[in-house]
């Protein structure tokens, strides 16, 4: 009686296989971030963000800049520093239970992974084609780019950087070597940062008109169709959950 | 087989456990593909997607079946070949479809002040559901893309068709016949694009009847079918779960 009892105490004592209270308040981060980033748009686009030469585009969009920069390597570093530094030495030598907890955890990182995708490929990039086909540039750095190449894609970087880590170090399915479609998830998006120098660079030496489906925007394209290497990871993780349910479920 | 071994503690937890994961997944793998096909689509097919004036008989009719069958080719080649789900084609164009209407309103009414009966997206999901049913029915990635590729790229115009008829009524403006849809073009000046008619109004295609419509979208879907074939591997290649030792 009195081990059973210790058991039940053990039991509720367990922390939950999926933390639901960290999935929704994870979520909660990028809406409400992106909806307070999304008003700053509205606000300061129009009033402050039309002339690169402003002072007060310096005020509002410049300095936008400067701290999104500053905020995003530091976010790196220590996020990603954090995971790799409290990794598991002994990642093959966890419990079932322990490792399906994990991969709770995996997926809960993963959500966040889409969250960041949808702003950055689909929410704030399809919106510089409205400002920039309605609005002449004069500024590599315009409202729209300020926030889509230099914030949204940073974030989805770190997210995916830090859903990798999180798999590569705690997780025993990914111990035997490096998941090549968790690479090019994570990877591939990854590219269309740098591939915004050859997009500056094309527009500037061109100053073409506002084709949204111009050649110069192929390798966002290209890129872009690395999210796809999550249909990979997604079996790999359901071989792996199958394996630790399938007896239970059979 | 003692506690510790076991990853649940009974029959129902297990199957919580896996109706949690499914949840899981299924959210991320709709956000993560609206993303990559999103992005592939805006900036291969979007200036047709994005303005009435762009969405004419000939191109738009040519262009947007081609660039959108890839995604639902790779997604069905992953979710039909491993899991026997026959969504997979729906899923993408219904994500990409919400991409595109939150940020049509959002964005191009919301921040640019563009009316949304100028800057509506395309209807996709007749095709998507056609092809779905066709490897449903077939159980063939080879009928899939000829028979579902090539309607794909046929009932594009008509699934439109109650959409974007009454912009296509022709109407006489300072003495030049031309589409309400030109007309919105004029009206809602889009300072640094081009504009649309001055570099497609050329041969005979372009015209108000016949035979343009049909033509385009059996040329779209014969390279449809094409497209298919190529994406289908492509998504067989992204479901791999291939471990490599270093990069």
């Amino acid at each position: 009686m009195a081990v059973t009892t210790e058991s039940v105490k053990a039991d509720t004592a367990e922390a939950p296989l999926l933390n639901v209270r960290n999935l929704i308040l994870g979520s909660l981060l990028y809406i409400v971030f992106y909806g307070w980033v999304r008003w700053y748009e509205g606000v300061y686009g129009w009033s402050a963000g039309l002339d690169s030469f402003a002072p007060e585009f310096e005020t509002y969009w410049m300095n936008f800049l400067y701290i999104e920069f500053v905020l995003e390597v530091s976010t790196a570093g220590i996020l990603w520093g954090y995971i790799w530094k409290t990794r598991d030495r002994k990642v093959m030598s966890i419990t079932p239970r322990e490792e399906l907890r994990r991969h709770m955890t995996h997926w809960t990182w993963l959500v966040m992974y889409a969250w960041a995708i949808y702003y950055g490929a689909s929410y704030f990039t399809e919106q510089d084609g409205t400002w920039h086909q309605t609005i002449v540039r004069d500024t590599d750095f315009t409202p729209s780019h300020i926030i889509e190449f230099y914030l949204s894609y940073p974030i989805y970087i770190i997210t995916g950087g830090a859903c990798f880590l999180y798999a590569k170090t705690r997780l025993p399915t990914y111990q035997q070597g490096l998941h090549m479609q968790y690479l090019v998830a994570t990877v591939g998006p990854f590219m269309i940062l740098p591939n915004v120098g050859l997009n500056e660079w094309g527009h500037t030496f061109w100053f073409m008109e506002e084709l949204f489906v111009a050649p110069l925007h192929y390798g966002f394209v290209f890129f872009g169709w690395a999210a796809l290497g999550l249909l990979g990871v997604v079996n790999t993780e359901v071989g792996a959950i199958s394996k630790l349910l399938k007896k239970d479920l059979a | 087989m003692s506690a510790s071994q076991s990853a649940v503690r009974s029959r129902a937890e297990a199957v919580k456990v896996s109706r949690t994961f499914d949840w899981l997944i299924l959210f991320t793998l709709f956000f993560v593909v609206l993303g990559g096909y999103h992005i592939h689509y805006m900036l291969t097919g979007g200036d047709w997607d994005f303005w009435t004036d762009w969405k004419d008989r000939r191109l738009w009719v040519t262009v947007a079946p081609i660039v959108s069958i890839t995604f639902p080719a790779a997604v069905q080649a992953c979710l039909w070949w491993r899991y026997r789900l026959p969504f997979g084609a729906v899923v993408c164009v219904l994500g990409l479809l919400l991409g595109e209407w939150i940020n049509r309103y959002l964005n191009f009414w919301g921040w640019t002040y563009f009316p949304v009966n100028f800057c509506f997206p395309s209807n996709l999901v007749p095709g998507a559901i056609l092809l779905d049913v066709v490897l449903l029915m077939s159980n063939s990635f080879v009928a899939t893309a000829v028979v579902g590729g090539l309607t794909y790229g046929l009932i594009f115009y008509p699934g439109n068709w109650p959409i974007i008829a009454p912009l296509h009524v022709p109407v006489e403006y300072n003495g030049m016949m031309m589409t309400i849809a030109d007309l919105q073009g004029y009206h809602y000046v889009r300072t640094g694009t081009p504009e649309y008619i001055r570099m497609v109004e050329k041969g005979t295609l372009r015209t108000f009847g016949k035979d343009v419509a049909p033509v385009s979208a059996f040329f779209s879907g014969f390279v449809s079918i094409l497209i298919y074939f190529l994406w289908h591997f492509f998504g067989k290649w992204f479901a791999s779960t291939k471990f490599v030792e270093s990069v």
